[in-house]
């Protein structure tokens, strides 16, 4: 008890000094899952929005594609993108791998189904008024949509606060494709994973302490959300 | 005097089964139209059909007498001159205000010709003051005017109102009441789907009566029966 105990004293001096490699860590952590999420937004409620409005033939195969990529494990999603960032991959020459932006584009692809399913709920769930209304007051079928999305906002915004959620605290990309470089790649959950290993449980439980903080913040935009 | 509106062997079925078959109706400019018959006669399905938001199985639709294509370009220039209100209006979860601006902004309208039409149209229902409300806050029987103020300040040619009145207490139906003959003034069209017994008499209507999706031939309630103004 005593070790857990210290253990926690030594985290939040850790916090309270400001010291600089965990706030590097979270920094890194943050910047990486916040363009990520806003690269992933971009591709998943124009998704969603398309694939809850539109009736196109294979429109159920792409829904069960979604609910499956859902579930996709990130040490499989850092497993392919290596695949691709390797030296010898495919797009080896881009020389992304080991650096942010390979994170990045990983976090990406494990966002993006989760936005896009949670804004096909929200559209689901909306009134089937909503586009009729717009087009009788002569908008265009884009126009209706863009009205459509206006009227599920608090929707769309929990689907990519869902998919922040799962960005911020997995570690399979973030290691695979980040390769955990200290002062460069290195995110709170890589770092929690090694300090641990290394026995700096201390600095581990920082940066756990700091993940817990970013988890609770979102669950409660989400439930503020989801109460409007 | 040429139509404003038209259908020819106009058909509308799902899963094969036939809701809504008309030959032949037409709607001259400038007169109040109301289709009556008892639920389910295919009232509010023409009407859809009308407001080109339902595609019919089979027939022609022709505003102002040229065939209209079933092209989205196409039918949004033509929604802009044929508005409907629907039974129970959907309001967007903002202000009435923003309710009453939407059709305007889409139609390019701002500043101060937006805010004038926004502040009639209020005063033309019933509303003043009432810009800056939540419209989902609102009664059914506000929210029905605000939706019926939202279509009007856009000016069509053609309104088409699915039972407007039926959310409305009784001195706002009668305000209602009072309010639309002077809108054909206005070179408007009204098409309305009414419940209402003898309000189709009471606004001077030309009576449309529906039974199982066809027009209604037997005769009609009142000499003022239409059943099809083409005859």
């Amino acid at each position: 008890m005593d070790f857990l105990l210290d253990s926690l004293i030594q985290a939040l001096q850790l916090i309270l000094s400001y010291n600089p490699e965990v706030y590097h860590t979270v920094w890194t952590s943050l910047y990486v899952s916040s363009i990520a999420i806003i690269l992933g937004s971009l591709l998943g409620v124009p998704a969603g929005l398309i694939i809850g409005t539109c009736q196109f033939p294979g429109k159920r195969t792409v829904i069960t594609l979604l609910n499956t990529l859902m579930a996709l494990p990130t040490v499989v999603v850092g497993l392919v993108c290596y695949g691709f960032f390797s030296r010898m991959g495919p797009l080896g020459s881009w020389g992304l791998l080991f650096t942010p932006w390979a994170m990045v584009v990983g976090q990406v692809i494990l966002a993006t189904p989760i936005i896009a399913n949670y804004t096909l709920g929200a559209l689901s769930a909306a009134d089937g008024r909503i586009m009729p209304t717009a087009l009788t007051l002569g908008a265009s079928s884009f126009q209706s949509s863009l009205q459509l999305l206006q009227e599920i906002r608090f929707g769309a915004m929990a689907a990519i606060i869902a998919g922040f959620g799962r960005v911020i605290a997995e570690v399979g990309v973030a290691m695979m494709l980040g390769g955990n470089i200290r002062g460069y790649t290195r995110t709170m959950t890589t770092a929690i994973a090694l300090e641990t290993s290394k026995g700096e449980f201390a600095f581990g439980l920082a940066l756990g302490l700091f993940l817990m903080g970013v988890a609770l913040l979102v669950n409660l935009f989400l439930n503020l959300l989801q109460q409007r | 005097m040429k139509p404003i509106l038209s259908v020819r062997n106009l058909k509308k079925s799902y899963n094969g089964q036939v809701v809504l078959d008309i030959e032949e109706l037409d709607f001259l400019p400038q007169r109040i139209y109301s289709l009556v018959g008892p639920n389910g006669c295919g009232k509010s399905t023409l009407l859809q059909i009308l407001a080109l938001l339902l595609k019919p199985t089979a027939g022609s639709l022709y505003f102002n007498d040229l065939p209209i294509v079933w092209k989205r370009g196409e039918l949004q220039k033509i929604r802009r001159q044929v508005t409907l209100v629907h039974q129970s209006p959907y309001l967007f979860h903002r202000s009435v205000r923003y309710n009453l601006a939407y059709g305007l902004k889409i139609r390019g309208i701002h500043g101060d010709e937006q805010h004038r039409r926004i502040h009639e149209a209020l005063d033309l229902v019933g509303l003043e003051g009432f810009g800056r409300r939540n419209a989902r806050e609102l009664s059914g029987g506000e929210q029905q005017r605000v939706a019926i103020a939202r279509a009007l300040l856009l000016q069509p040619k053609v309104l088409l109102m699915d039972e407007p009145t039926s959310n409305m207490d009784k001195k706002s139906t009668a305000d209602f009441d009072a309010l639309i003959p002077t809108l054909i003034q206005r070179d408007l069209t009204i098409i309305q789907a009414t419940h209402m017994p003898d309000q189709p008499e009471r606004l001077g209507s030309v009576i449309i009566a529906m039974d199982q999706g066809q027009l209604d031939k037997s005769p009609p309630l009142s000499a003022s029966v239409l059943l099809s103004p083409s005859q």
